[in-house]
């Protein structure tokens, strides 16, 4: 009996040895695998083009916030001049009153105002890999759905991180980058906008606005939020004008 | 003698297993966003798209620094700035949607199912081509514009009711605007794959007359 037992023993320890090494070595197996998927599959032009490339993409949006600099200082210039040449005729001065209505109406002054603020974010919680990716970090149809429902409820004046909404303003989006106004912008979006608080929150409370944005903050974790807010300020637009081929009759 | 090699051999697979679950998570962050995840292909239309930005500020702030420097020199001959500040005017008329419009352009007819989502996709697609005036069945677009679902498949734009067939006009560069709507992968393209029953026709015009927003806010 003894003998057997002995004779048994290192067998037994070799068998609970193998099976102690064979859950970690599945679990090893596993996270290679798993590892191995984590990574994104990057082409080998990707590799090679892709950081000048953003370098570029960079120094042409520096580039760009120069630009503004130097042009709001000469729209200052010309505020300048003719403020002074209004404080001498009265034609000047008429001219110079309907002038600042315009620049109200286009978006080209700053505006503090009570209204609400919308916060739009992708899901903090979803894995880069993962298959409802799509559904779970914001697009640009996504802010031009928002910005859609806000003047629906009557908004007077929007901005997206800083970017005035106008006549002129698209939401651009290439690849998993959005662009407003031309200007490279990430995630999260704060939305400001200013109007009559009780109306616009009423547009996106509305079950029929916004369906697909609610569904996925719900079920995807996608940020979306309206608060109630006062003293907002919306920045002028500082970007070009851009007429030039239409004229008014 | 063995169990200590068990041991040894156990800890190394341990630490092994330890190091590999933390590389793993760090791997499995949530998403985020950054331009060099982007393909080289999409990197290059943003820099394009950049690039034409950067250029109307350019070309803005020459014509700007002109209007200046003519400003100036009008004011200290007597004359004001009349006639910098009815350019002004005129420029922001048009800018605001406040005055009727007028020049080249395209026009963008819709005849079968669309919808109001799609109709602002357009509106937004036509604004990025650079479009200084928008209207739907010459009603025009303005900064405040929004669009709706309205009865029996017509859309909504700023409470307006527009039945099908809708035409869109939009002033601007008629050949950078056309290119930018029927190009390849381009939104005519997208809609006619969503809408396989629905007609598209763009066309480059000469001469495109709209409107001013019916009403002002």
């Amino acid at each position: 009996m003894t003998a057997i037992a002995a004779s048994s023993d290192p067998r037994r320890q070799r068998l609970k040895h193998g099976v102690a090494l064979l859950l970690p070595a599945m679990l090893f197996g596993f996270l290679v695998a798993a590892q191995w998927q984590g990574q994104p599959e990057r082409s080998s032009i990707a590799v090679r083009y892709n950081t000048p490339l953003t370098d570029a993409a960079f120094a042409l949006q520096k580039e760009q916030n120069d630009l503004k600099v130097q042009l709001q200082d000469l729209r200052t210039q010309l505020d300048q001049i003719q403020s002074n040449a209004a404080t001498q005729s009265g034609a000047a001065s008429e001219l110079q009153k309907r002038i600042d209505e315009l620049k109200a109406q286009a978006g080209l002054t700053a505006v503090t105002g009570d209204g609400v603020v919308v916060q739009l974010d992708d899901s903090h919680t979803v894995a880069a890999g993962a298959t409802n990716l799509d559904q779970a970090i914001c697009h640009s149809t996504d802010l031009t759905d928002i910005l859609n429902t806000a003047w629906r409820g009557g908004a007077q004046a929007i901005s997206v991180n800083a970017q005035r909404v106008v006549s002129s303003t698209s939401v651009y989006c290439v690849g998993s980058t959005i662009m407003v106004n031309g200007t490279l912008l990430s995630p999260p979006f704060n939305i400001a906008v200013i109007g009559p608080q009780n109306s616009v929150l009423g547009a996106f409370d509305d079950p029929n606005q916004l369906r697909d944005i609610k569904a996925r903050r719900d079920v995807q974790g996608l940020g979306f939020r309206v608060t109630r807010a006062n003293a907002i300020n919306v920045p002028a637009y500082d970007g070009a004008l851009t007429v030039r081929i239409a004229s008014p009759q | 003698m063995r169990s200590n090699a068990g041991g040894i051999a156990a800890t190394a697979i341990a630490l092994f297993l330890g190091i590999l679950v933390v590389t793993q998570f760090r791997s499995q962050d949530v998403y985020s966003r950054s331009l060099q995840l982007e393909t080289p292909a999409s990197l290059t239309t943003l820099i394009a798209n950049l690039s034409d930005r950067n250029n109307s500020l350019r070309d803005e702030i020459f014509d700007l620094r002109l209007r200046v420097a003519g400003a100036r020199d009008s004011v200290s001959n007597g004359q004001g700035s009349l006639t910098e500040s009815q350019r002004e005017i005129d420029q922001l008329r048009v800018f605001a949607a406040v005055s009727p419009a007028r020049g080249q352009g395209i026009s963008v007819t819709i005849d079968g199912t669309f919808d109001d989502r799609a109709m602002s996709d357009l509106t937004n697609e036509l604004r990025n081509a650079g479009a200084e005036a928008i209207s739907v069945n010459d009603v025009r677009v303005s900064p405040h514009s929004w669009y709706g679902p309205g009865p029996e498949r017509a859309i909504l734009l700023d409470g307006k009711q527009l039945n099908g067939p809708w035409t869109v006009k939009a002033i601007g560069a008629s050949d950078v605007m056309q290119v930018a709507i029927t190009r390849t992968g381009g939104i005519e393209g997208q809609f006619e794959l969503i809408y396989p029953k629905t007609r598209f026709t763009v066309t480059k015009e000469t001469t495109l007359d709209l409107p001013a927003v019916a009403v002002q806010r």
